[in-house]
């Protein structure tokens, strides 16, 4: 089992008792006035039978309000996700929170901020490093790259999928566009491993037949399932904070009720990746302040209010083209809020250049910052022990020194986290030791990874499997004009 | 006697500040040779002090070892002087921060790595006035003297110190290493230093160079 991180303190909270109380209700009254709507049939006739009003011309189904409250209680508040290496095996929930890998289309040129179409070799390095740093705990679905070489579009994810699980033992989400769960289950089952499968609205109130076909067959496969809205607030989401809290709340419970009706009990983890739309442009304004502060809300009302395991990805794409100031800056915030306010799972390590691209380069330095983050939750330890008032007094005034103490070389290593790549050297040692920053002492850390780390190998018959259902897709995909 | 001598080494390996004096008594009660109780520690000693260096133990790793010695050591050399046998060492030190400075963790590493690498030191402390060094200097007749500043207030001193050897005629009998975060060779060189190490370890090589020891 991966240990991620424990929160020992009480989260962060935004909003007072009576305004938490206030935003559910008010999600509630959207869901039984308004409703969701479901493109799909099967969907639209198993929610008319456990007590929906639905109207199979405009496929909108009205949630009564206890159905969503029977339908919140039945998610656990933690559910395991099995790896095919049992230590990579994840316990989602509780006070944990877990690292995601963070993604991008193509891979960035960090000298000059160019992107490019990776080969298949970077793609699966890329995997690789990822698998040897310890604050990555799990994959998004088509991580690292959803661009690669000679990777047909339609077979990509399917691809990506059976190049992680090649590469690594740790659990991935799945996907769900163009009936690519069919292939992504059945690898995953070839290769004795769970995702988190998915489950992603078309905001504002909208399922399409994928995502529903998608919710199905994940929860058929009996694996834990990712729910995510993803709304632009001002575009498919009120531009208030509280407003697209309601509205990404609305979509999500709807997504609940479904899957808890398809598979009573099954987990479920839900995402908050609502962005501000950026006035000047229309793009999405990620790793804004809005974003973060919307997270915080939904933490708390996720964690608090449905004892609902979180996941948040604001902090996963910086607008920087560069590994510099600004993406520090961007993702740190958010990703320390995130962590304060409970979330389980925080998206972090890798991307630049909003989603356009990735670089491992860049998750080489975030699992430095992931650590930080990760341990500022852990907080510290209150004891006789920690406290130390008798060395204290034992030590006394000046000339007395803690550093000759056992207690402090006990200590130090417990309370502290040594960053791997950052620069600490006085200017003079900086000096003479041939100037390296924090890129350089990345590279060097990325390259003995990449001389030494051995993934846990695939078994060779699993593996074959594998390729026989990549064909199938791609046949599959040809029958349909796809390809 | 091996058991003994074993036992001795593990205790700095072990950082066991608690079972130091201990120990040493029980090695010269059973009559163990002192010398060979003294070599135990300082290889040790010496085998942090390389850790310390590769970046393998960390500062208070090195300095809680060298407590260890500095509790054992003299249960240890009164059985070797009681004994009138001698140590051999590298040189002897004498070290201290300058007067108006009351920094004492990079002067006492570089005095930590003195000792483990074999030198006889002798810690005045932090705050030593010119005058003390000096008369120090006189009393002990040590080959080098090292002296650590971390104000630039404070950089000035170690000048005043020089100047006081020259004075009294002792600035070519002792050879001078300075450090502290406001030094560097331009400086060092301006005030007539002989050596300056940017490192603890950097300290330790210099002063090895200056008395011409083999690394």
């Amino acid at each position: 089992m991966r240990r991620g991180f424990t929160r020992k303190f009480e989260p962060v909270r935004v909003l007072t008792d009576s305004q938490v109380e206030t935003i559910h209700k008010r999600t509630l009254e959207v869901l039984e006035e308004t409703g969701c709507k479901f493109e799909s049939k099967k969907a639209l006739e198993l929610l008319k039978n456990n007590g929906c009003k639905v109207d199979f011309d405009s496929r909108i189904v009205k949630m009564p309000s206890s159905l969503v409250e029977e339908s919140i209680k039945k998610c656990p508040s933690n559910f395991l996700v099995r790896s095919r290496n049992p230590k990579d095996n994840l316990l989602i929930g509780g006070n944990t929170l877990y690292f995601m890998s963070s993604l991008g289309a193509r891979l960035s040129d960090i000298e000059t901020g160019e992107v490019r179409v990776p080969t298949m070799e970077e793609n699966n390095q890329a995997v690789r490093i990822s698998d040897a740093l310890d604050s990555i705990d799990l994959y998004s679905a088509y991580t690292p790259y959803f661009e690669i070489e000679g990777v047909e579009p339609v077979m990509l994810c399917s691809v990506s999928l059976a190049n992680r699980l090649r590469n690594s033992t740790k659990i991935t989400r799945g996907a769900q566009a163009t009936d690519t769960f069919i292939w992504e289950i059945q690898i995953a089952q070839v290769a004795g491993q769970e995702l988190l499968g998915n489950m992603e609205a078309a905001a504002p109130l909208s399922y399409s037949e994928d995502a529903i076909n998608a919710a199905f067959a994940y929860a058929d496969a009996n694996f834990p399932i990712y729910i995510a809205a993803g709304s632009v607030m001002g575009g498919t989401a009120p531009v208030t904070i509280a407003g697209s809290t309601i509205s990404n709340s609305a979509e999500l419970l709807a997504a609940i009720v479904l899957i808890q009706c398809i598979r009573p009990g099954i987990g479920i983890i839900a995402n908050d990746f609502v962005t501000p739309m950026n006035m000047e442009s229309g793009d999405l304004f990620f790793c804004s302040l809005g974003a973060s502060l919307h997270q915080m809300a939904f933490n708390q009302i996720w964690h608090d209010l449905y004892k609902i395991p979180t996941n948040n990805t604001g902090s996963a794409f910086p607008y920087s083209k560069f590994i510099d100031y600004q993406s520090a800056y961007e993702k740190v915030h958010v990703g320390m809020a995130s962590a304060l306010s409970g979330a389980n799972m925080i998206v972090f390590h890798g991307g630049v250049t909003a989603e356009l691209s990735y670089n491992p380069l860049l998750s080489v330095i975030d699992d430095d910052v992931a650590n930080i983050i990760g341990k500022t939750i852990e907080g510290f330890e209150v004891s006789e022990d920690t406290m130390a008032v008798d060395l204290i007094n034992k030590v006394g005034p000046v000339p007395g020194t803690f550093i000759n103490q056992t207690h402090t070389r006990q200590w130090w290593k417990k309370e502290y986290f040594m960053p791997k790549v950052a620069d600490r050297l006085s200017y003079p040692e900086w000096k003479s030791s041939g100037k390296k920053d924090l890129i350089e002492k990345a590279k060097e850390r990325m390259q003995h990874i990449l001389d030494t780390h051995k993934p846990m190998p695939m078994d060779p018959e699993a593996d074959k499997e594998i390729d026989k259902i990549l064909d199938k897709a791609r046949k599959y995909y040809k029958e349909k004009d796809l390809l | 006697m091996a058991d003994i001598l074993e036992d001795l080494k593990s205790l700095v390996l072990n950082f066991d500040v608690d079972s130091a004096q201990g120990l040493a008594k029980k090695a010269i009660d059973e009559g163990i040779d002192p010398l060979e109780a003294a070599k135990a520690l300082t290889v040790a000693i010496r085998e942090v002090g390389d850790k310390f260096g590769k970046g393998e133990l960390f500062l208070p790793d090195l300095v809680c070892a060298s407590e260890v010695l500095k509790k054992a050591l003299p249960i240890i050399n009164a059985e070797i002087e009681k004994k009138g046998q001698t140590q051999k060492s590298l040189g002897k030190v004498i070290i201290g921060t300058v007067f108006g400075d009351i920094h004492s963790i990079g002067k006492g590493m570089v005095s930590t790595l003195l000792f483990a690498s074999g030198f006889e030191v002798i810690d005045l402390g932090i705050n030593v006035k010119a005058e003390t060094f000096l008369n120090s200097i006189k009393k002990e007749n040590p080959d080098l003297l090292a002296m650590s500043a971390l104000l630039t207030t404070t950089a000035n001193e170690q000048k005043n110190v020089i100047e006081g050897l020259k004075k009294a005629g002792l600035k070519d009998k002792v050879k001078v290493i300075v450090g502290g975060s406001p030094i560097n060779q331009e400086f060092a060189d301006s005030i007539g230093a002989d050596g300056y190490g940017a490192t603890a370890p950097e300290g330790v090589k210099i002063s090895k160079r200056l008395l011409g020891i083999k690394e």
